[in-house]
């Protein structure tokens, strides 16, 4: 299944925010990481990540730094700081206000379903 | 034979030429292409099937930077200094600008001394060693830089000093002739043998030549935009000092100029060095807009000698201005041919280029008839005799580049076969040099 262009750079953010909240982590493995838990139905492409990546660090949610890897050569690991959890803590809820007035109004009663998850 | 590096290399050269990527971008990237190719290589591939498929993962330059520029944007213009990526790379700059530090103090210092003695700053002697004050420290620098073999280092040093003391030691009556003929060539001269530093072991590779040649190109440029700054600074600060009653123009023309001059040259070259991926596409773009230019100027210059019959000839300064401009010339059409793309369908620059040559041609074949004319009038003298062998160099040069140029245009020859025969004919430069440095003063028994 694919995953529509508009919703994949709408989730890019939580989902690389949740990553890094696991542990540390660099572009390469944040994309692997992605493609195993969505079963490998969801493969982002490194001209749509690093950009959404750099600007979660200039926007203060992640922090990075350059770190030799087993290879021996140097890597930029990003790391997930207290501003951005509180960002993907807020990305969460909006998601599951989305996912449960998704759900509410499929089987057609929206008002009632969808309130308490405000 | 496949070569992963080299490979790796050129496609980290597309993105920094695209200008949206940071030095640090860059160095991202090119990590995660090498984790796709070893985790390919590991699934079974062999080097090449795995580089050409993690490049094609990676999406091409184009989009690549594209997504860069629209979080970029607000550094683009950031990209000049010069930002360490490591602390290890951070240690090295740091080494390096101490270096610089100690070299433009150590090159001011030579530079000062002959004036403890008495030796003017506008004297001859004085002129005749400029190249000697600046331009070992810069061979040294590269030399420290590459890490170059003692196989290289000991000649050059060599040259450096067996110059400098026959240079000195040979005898000059008046009128000087040969003596200010050698103080202007010495100094390209130098300027070759140094590039023998700066191009290390391989200098003798086509490719390492035409880098050294782009070097100078974009060290000309640099160089003359610091050396303006620093004029600047002088003028202030003369003008400061004087608004206080006080002048402070000795002391500025005495340390300033000599330690400054020798820090402009030094950073200069650093500059451009360290930040080659940035600033090399200058020299090029430069070109592109002086050359129509300067063939006008040409073109209105020669209809004007044909109008009036005045031979422009008849001084050195001149001469030396036309030789001058005619190098211009070349290293225009060389930095517009080297920056034109190989796929490129033939375009008006072409066209541009080979009347730019041809017009370059007829100047050089008017100087040289008005010094063959001179030389059957009056007889041989050094400055008539270097004229003509300097015009003769450059006649040949410049109708080779025509020749070439135009079979490279019509897609018989590459651009390495135009670079090849260019880089092999600084060699020539270097020995005429030589020859009027060394052999002039003997021949013309040092008047």
């Amino acid at each position: 299944m694919d995953v529509s262009k508009d919703l994949v750079a709408a989730s890019a953010t939580p989902l690389i925010l949740a990553i890094l909240k696991q542990h540390d982590s660099y572009g390469y493995e944040i994309i692997k990481r992605i493609k195993e838990a969505s079963n490998d139905q969801i493969v982002w492409s490194e001209g749509m990540l690093y950009p959404v990546l750099h600007r979660l660090e200039k926007n203060g949610f992640v922090d990075s730094y350059w770190q030799k890897a087993e290879t021996g050569r140097k890597r930029k690991y990003y790391s997930l700081n207290p501003e951005g959890l509180l960002e993907l803590e807020n990305h969460t809820r909006q998601w599951e206000l989305v996912h449960s007035t998704l759900t509410a109004a499929m089987r057609g009663h929206a008002s009632k379903e969808g309130e308490h998850d405000v | 034979m496949f070569d992963l590096e080299l490979n790796i290399t050129s496609w980290c050269d597309y993105l920094r030429a695209s200008g949206t990527l940071s030095e640090d971008d860059i160095v991202e990237l090119d990590n995660h292409l090498r984790d796709l190719v070893d985790e390919l290589v590991e699934s079974g591939l062999s080097e090449d099937e795995a580089f050409f498929i993690a490049v094609k993962r990676l999406g091409n330059v184009t989009y690549l930077s594209e997504e860069y520029s629209k979080v970029n944007t607000e550094e683009f213009w950031k990209q000049l200094h010069v930002e360490p990526v490591s602390t290890e790379t951070q240690k090295q700059g740091k080494r390096d600008i101490l270096l610089i530090l100690l070299f433009s103090f150590l090159a001011g210092t030579i530079a000062k001394i002959p004036t403890f003695f008495g030796l003017e700053l506008d004297s001859l002697a004085y002129f005749k060693n400029l190249s000697f004050y600046i331009m070992p420290f810069i061979a040294l620098l590269f030399a420290l830089k590459r890490g170059m073999t003692k196989r290289l280092v000991w000649p050059i040093i060599g040259i450096f000093v067996a110059t400098a003391v026959v240079v000195n030691l040979y005898p000059s009556y008046g009128p000087h002739h040969t003596e200010t003929l050698a103080g202007i060539h010495l100094p390209i001269m130098l300027w070759l043998v140094t590039g023998i530093a700066y191009m290390g072991d391989q200098w003798k590779t086509s490719q390492h030549r035409m880098n050294f040649l782009r070097f100078t190109g974009e060290s000309i440029i640099y160089g003359s935009l610091i050396l303006l700054g620093f004029m600047v600074l002088m003028l202030f600060t003369a003008g400061i000092f004087q608004s206080i009653s006080i002048d402070i123009e000795p002391i500025l023309e005495n340390y300033l100029l000599i330690y400054g001059g020798c820090a402009a040259a030094m950073i200069t070259v650093y500059l451009v060095e360290t930040k080659k991926s940035v600033v090399e596409n200058f020299a090029p773009v430069l070109a592109k807009i002086f050359s129509p230019l300067f063939f006008v100027a040409m073109l209105a210059f020669l209809l004007v000698v044909v109008m009036t019959g005045e031979s422009p000839f008849a001084e050195r300064e001149f001469l030396i201005g036309f030789d001058l401009m005619l190098v211009l010339v070349l290293g225009m059409v060389l930095y517009t041919i080297s920056a034109r793309n190989i796929h490129d369908q033939r375009n008006p620059f072409d066209y541009m280029n080979v009347a730019l040559i041809i017009a370059a041609i007829v100047v050089d074949i008017v100087a040289l008839s008005a010094i063959a004319f001179r030389l059957s009038e009056y007889g041989i003298s050094p400055n008539k005799l270097a004229a003509l062998g300097e015009n003769i160099l450059l006649l040949v040069n410049l109708s080779a580049l025509l020749w070439l140029y135009i079979r490279y245009f019509r897609k018989k020859v590459e651009f390495k076969t135009i670079e090849i025969w260019q880089t092999k004919y600084l060699t020539v430069y270097a020995i005429w040099m030589a020859v009027v440095v060394f052999v002039f003063p003997l021949a013309f028994g040092f008047h």
